[in-house]
């Protein structure tokens, strides 16, 4: 996989380099300063994408196409999948708290953020609906943090359930699968600060919805299946009160040519996927070329659960 | 180029059935200067005629307050009715006290400009 050049990088991120009026590569501007400078501007920095950056969303500039994950109707709303009805609509916040006020994002004010409902087992989605032009290796990063809402004066450190992430991928040609890597940090079970990554290589069965025979929904994200990431337990920073908050880095690899797992890292720790199977389902008529992203939260306890993300950065190797 | 204004809809209730005591999620927008909330009835039981929610704003999202302004409930299932505020601070929610034998049926949507 061939890592992105930072030097390509414009002084404004999040665009590719118009080779007409190409950039000051970075290199010669630490050169004139400092040979210490980082290599890029810092909202890139951070990352480390592969050669072409498909999306970079820093939320301080929006909503960049992230929105409610809504589930499949038929003539009437009441048709939908009831894991699916109680999902709502991200929200721009600059984590704000009723003992100090706003904590802000990783940079800037504002990050997505993606509220459970006060009930256990409750949960939100929100989703970036792309297609891919390149079967290729690609490469999720992004930064988040999570708590439960801070409405009592109690560490409550186990009321999350889980935060986690998955692609909702097809390939583009027929006779091709629709294939759905998932992962996520399963943070309290039962009253137990258990923190340990999840997978899933299975999924519950379809149901129909609607009379007209053209549209199914399954509820892929439901709380079956998870099966435990060997080796997958990591201690992840959880800072002493509710309101306080420390971001997190997450790496996901996945190769589109294969439509395979490779790698996971999580801050200081990184785990073997390649082994694992993602779900995987016979493509369906309607999706080729898809290229979802999806990230969720769960609550564990009567209390919301929050997951924020910073940024996201997806890259590929074309 | 100009900067053009962030403009934003959330659907922050839908298909949800109200009873008794009701309210929508709390909703951040503090990046917004301005917001219409709208209530559209898709069912209902009993006369709503006279029936209002009210507008409630917080500083943490966890402690309320009436803001001041309210929605009449539209007079028929299918119509919508809106309030707009401005100088709202961060978190709004709807919260609509029913009177006995009133359910429905609502989708509320905020409309958010910065």
């Amino acid at each position: 996989m061939t890592a992105f050049d930072h030097s390509r990088l414009p002084a404004e991120p999040a665009h590719r380099l118009d080779p007409d009026h190409p950039a000051k590569p970075i290199t010669q501007m630490a050169n004139e300063k400092s040979s210490t400078m980082p290599t890029g501007p810092t909202e890139l920095s951070r990352y480390d994408p592969m050669r072409r950056i498909i999306a970079f969303d820093d939320f301080d500039r929006g909503f960049c196409g992230w929105t409610q994950l809504v589930g499949n109707y038929e003539h009437s709303l009441d048709s939908m999948l009831p894991g699916f009805a109680e999902h709502t609509q991200p929200q721009l916040s600059n984590v704000t708290h009723w003992d100090a006020g706003s904590h802000g994002a990783f940079d800037g004010t504002y990050a997505l953020k993606i509220a459970t409902r006060p009930r256990a087992g409750s949960r939100n989605v929100a989703i970036k609906r792309l297609t891919f032009r390149k079967p290729c290796p690609v490469r999720l990063e992004f930064y988040f943090a999570f708590k439960p809402e801070a409405s009592e004066l109690l560490l409550s450190e186990t009321d999350v359930k889980s935060i986690g992430f998955c692609y909702d991928l097809q390939q583009g040609a027929e006779g091709g699968n629709r294939v759905m890597p998932h992962f996520r940090f399963l943070n309290a079970e039962g009253g137990r600060h258990v923190q340990k990554w999840q997978y899933k290589d299975a999924y519950a069965s379809f149901s129909d919805i609607g009379t007209e025979g053209k549209t199914v929904s399954f509820d892929h994200l439901a709380d079956q299946d998870w099966k435990d990431l060997p080796g997958g337990s990591q201690k992840i920073c959880y800072n002493e009160v509710p309101t306080k908050i420390n971001w997190h880095y997450v790496r996901f690899d996945f190769d589109l040519t294969t439509m395979k797992p490779v790698q996971l890292q999580c801050n200081d720790r990184t785990f073997d996927v390649s082994g694992l199977s993602p779900i995987v389902i016979p493509a369906m008529n309607n999706l080729w070329c898809m290229m979802n992203i999806l990230f969720f939260a769960e609550a564990a306890t009567d209390k919301r659960t929050f997951l924020y993300i910073d940024s996201v950065c997806l890259s590929g190797d074309f | 180029m100009p900067v053009l204004r962030e403009c934003q809809t959330a659907v922050v209730a839908r298909n949800e059935r109200w009873t008794d005591v009701a309210e929508t999620e709390p909703y951040e927008a503090g990046w917004a200067s301005e917001i219409i909330i709208f209530l559209r009835v898709l069912e209902s039981e009993g006369a709503l005629a006279g029936a209002a929610a009210a507008v409630q704003i917080s500083p943490d999202g966890i402690h309320w307050i009436d803001e001041g302004a309210r929605i009449s409930f539209p007079a028929a299932t299918g119509q919508v009715a809106f309030v707009r505020l401005a100088h709202f601070g961060q978190y709004v929610r709807l919260r609509a006290e029913l009177g006995t034998g009133l359910a429905c049926k609502v989708i509320v949507t905020i409309n958010a400009k910065a």
